[in-house]
């Protein structure tokens, strides 16, 4: 066994500290995004009416859409991961694009869903605005953001993919996929949430 | 790391069907359930339940399979476990406040 300290991994779980440093990030963000769902919890209850007429107003149908755009990008990612570290490079390549394609596909959704919202007078000011869309936008918001900011790495290593060497980090690859994968269990939660669990739900919505 | 552990592959396509499986399921529970539009009777309740159930049998499936909590080692769970006992706690001490509150 050597006696060199090594700086790449915790010395006593032997843990990659990128690895670490992410699920520790990861904590943070349950935390970040308990807060929503607590007060949003706490407001369904005591706003019932409100929240159930709201709810049933949202168009479940896109964000079914959007769910399995996400659970597809989400195997993608993994996908890609594992070809990179059997040195696929070619498998890595188009397994990273379809999953930025993902991230795109879930905006351009997401566009389409706050689009309609805007012509119905249900943002922030508007005059239908209630207190379910303020949970609505912020929750879909800040998932949103959290798309945008994976996909800008995920489309570094994608195009590094081409470079004549390929993308020489699997483990940075890894660490980043578990954030992808986190966005993804994210919207496993919001989606029922605010889309699904309202009572006598019927139709599309808007 | 997925070399650790044999061919992860199966695994990964398992859990992306069990995932599209579970979301179909999640969304025909709701919408075909119906249920008194009244807050808190026991048809809202179960609502709510199955819906939440669904979604965490989802995110177990997620976390241990594709984010690797399965394979890794054990120390790392506690970074769901403690946010998530946390949670709980928050969700449930703002409830039972809240709704005391509003029924004393």
């Amino acid at each position: 066994m050597s006696l060199a300290l090594n700086l790449s991994h915790e010395p006593v779980t032997k843990i990659p500290n990128g690895k670490l440093a992410m699920w520790a990030f990861l904590a943070s963000e349950l935390m970040f995004f308990s807060g929503f769902f607590g007060g949003f919890i706490v407001l369904r209850n005591t706003n019932y009416e409100v929240f159930a007429e709201a709810s049933n107003h949202l168009n479940w149908v896109l964000a079914l859409v959007n769910t399995f755009i996400l659970i597809g990008s989400s195997l993608t990612m993994a996908l890609a991961i594992h070809n990179l570290e059997h040195k696929k490079n070619g498998l890595y390549r188009l397994f990273m694009g379809l999953t930025l394609l993902g991230g795109f596909g879930f905006l351009i959704v997401k566009y389409i869903e706050y689009s309609a919202k805007y012509a119905d007078g249900l943002f922030p000011g508007q005059e239908h605005h209630s207190v379910f869309y303020s949970f609505y936008f912020i929750m879909t918001g800040f998932h949103a953001i959290h798309v945008i900011a994976g996909m800008i790495p995920i489309g570094y290593m994608f195009f590094k993919g081409f470079t004549k060497a390929g993308y020489p980090y699997p483990s940075k690859v890894e660490t980043l996929g578990l954030y992808w994968h986190f966005v993804d269990l994210m919207w496993i939660f919001i989606f029922p949430a605010l889309y699904l669990l309202n009572p006598s739900s019927t139709g599309i919505g808007h | 790391m997925s070399a650790d552990h044999g061919n992860p592959l199966p695994s990964y396509m398992k859990v992306f069907y069990a995932l599209l499986v579970l979301t179909v399921l999640t969304v025909l529970a709701a919408k075909s359930l119906h249920f008194p539009a009244e807050w808190g009777t026991p048809g809202d309740i179960l609502h709510v339940a199955i819906g939440i159930a669904i979604a965490v049998v989802k995110v177990i499936a997620v976390m241990y399979i594709f984010m690797h909590l399965k394979f890794d080692h054990p120390f790392l769970r506690f970074f769901v476990y403690v946010p998530v006992f946390l949670f709980l706690v928050l969700g449930f001490a703002l409830n039972i406040l809240e709704s005391w509150s509003y029924t004393h």
